[in-house]
């Protein structure tokens, strides 16, 4: 394990947080949506656990990472760490790892044109906040949608920096960046939402056919969604995941462990329950 | 062999609320809410005033669940929440957990609780009897 030090935390709500690693040697090099396995002494034992790195792979500053405390039915001991520990404690770290990262090219080895559309769970959107920042800073003209699901307003940890990057894409033009960002309650009835008249109701939702026959999303996008023009990626509870793959298989989506012979597919994601 | 099903019934609440309102003249107040702040069933006793408006009511109610959501990160340490007292001034509230809702009830203040206490108990024993 390399050598690091939390050189910043800030406190969403109490059980919610975003907290900065600076490694001592420096960032490596890494993929946009890869994770960081973390460790922290407990005991004179290291205890590690992995978490998705939110922070672009161009930013050569620090890691930053969205993390939930959650304690039932047990406390996690390394987020329990985390959540009691102050900014200049060392910490460490091991090299970058996962695949819940961008395509850039098919199977076939053309470029993938395809729209990129990031569906996140709760702190399931670290890798998305990485995805966005990467392909702004990199020029990128796929068309970007990030779409954030939550329980509660305090929980849309990342919604300054998406809605300016939403901002920066209409400044721009299209042509230039183009990026949208929408974020789901579920339970807007709670009176911490009472503000909320975005949309309503679990992430995946966005992906459901009204009446008419049109998804939110392709009300959003303007377009009918199809396998040909469109790549999901997905990161949250489990329940995140079969809830996309409800709709998303009925429109002949595979995902990338499911994919076709010729070694196809739509869906990439990753489950973190 | 099949395995027996368990037969889930909800409680009614409107019963359960008159019951409780209904078990002491201190009671002012009966009501259950879920772990969406949604009320399944309140009364309040007829001669009474409401001390809290409308919206100051969901506020309470928001402040009791999170009060009640952070309590049961300890339950892996102190075991499950059975009760909590408030109590203010004017009114005493009184929270119980009951099948993963949350009854709520307010007594006049500086009262003798324990009376209350048993027979609200017993009126949610006898249901899951």
């Amino acid at each position: 394990m390399e050598n690091g030090t939390i050189s910043y935390i800030q406190s969403l709500r109490e059980d919610l947080g975003i907290f900065r690693v600076t490694p001592d040697g420096g960032v490596p090099d890494f993929k946009a949506g890869q994770f960081l396995t973390l460790g922290l002494p407990l005991e004179s034992k290291i205890v590690n656990r992995a978490y998705s790195i939110a922070s672009s792979p161009d930013n050569k500053k620090f890691f930053e990472f969205v993390i939930r405390w959650v304690r039932r039915p047990l406390p996690g001991r390394l987020t329990s760490l985390l959540f009691n520990a102050k900014v200049g404690d060392k910490i460490s770290w091991a090299k970058p790892a996962g695949n819940l990262t961008i395509n850039d090219t098919l199977p076939s080895g053309e470029k993938d044109t395809r729209r990129i559309v990031c569906i996140g769970g709760g702190t399931g959107l670290a890798p998305f906040v990485s995805f966005a920042q990467h392909l702004h800073d990199t020029n990128d003209k796929r068309e970007v949608v990030v779409l954030h699901g939550a329980s509660y307003v305090d929980e849309l940890s990342y919604k300054q920096l998406l809605t300016d990057l939403e901002n920066d894409s209409i400044d721009k033009g299209k042509d230039k960046w183009n990026f949208k960002y929408r974020a789901a309650i579920s339970r807007p009835e709670e009176w911490t939402n009472r503000a909320w008249n975005g949309h309503k109701g679990r992430i995946e939702q966005f992906l459901r056919s009204n009446d008419a026959g049109k998804s939110p999303l392709e009300e959003l996008v303007g377009e009918k969604i199809t396998k040909d023009n469109t790549m999901f990626y997905v990161c949250g509870w489990q329940g995140t995941i079969d809830g996309t793959m409800d709709y998303l298989k009925n429109k002949n989506f595979v995902t990338e462990k499911n994919k076709r012979d010729d070694g196809s597919y739509e869906v990439k994601f990753e489950s973190y329950g | 062999m099949g395995m027996a099903e368990e037969i889930i019934t909800e409680p009614n609440y409107e019963k359960l609320c008159s019951n409780i309102l209904n078990c002491n003249e201190h009671v002012r107040f009966a009501g259950f809410v879920n772990d969406k702040s949604q009320i399944l069933h309140s009364a309040q006793k007829d001669n009474l005033d409401s001390l809290l408006a409308e919206n100051e009511i969901g506020m309470s109610i928001h402040y009791t669940l999170e009060r009640w959501r952070k309590a049961q990160n300890f339950t892996f340490r102190l075991g499950k929440e059975r009760l909590t007292f408030t109590e203010y001034d004017n009114v005493t509230l009184v929270t119980i957990p009951f099948k993963g809702k949350l009854l709520l009830v307010s007594t006049e203040p500086r009262i003798h609780y324990d009376p209350i206490i048993e027979k609200i108990n017993s009126i949610l024993t006898d249901w899951e009897k």
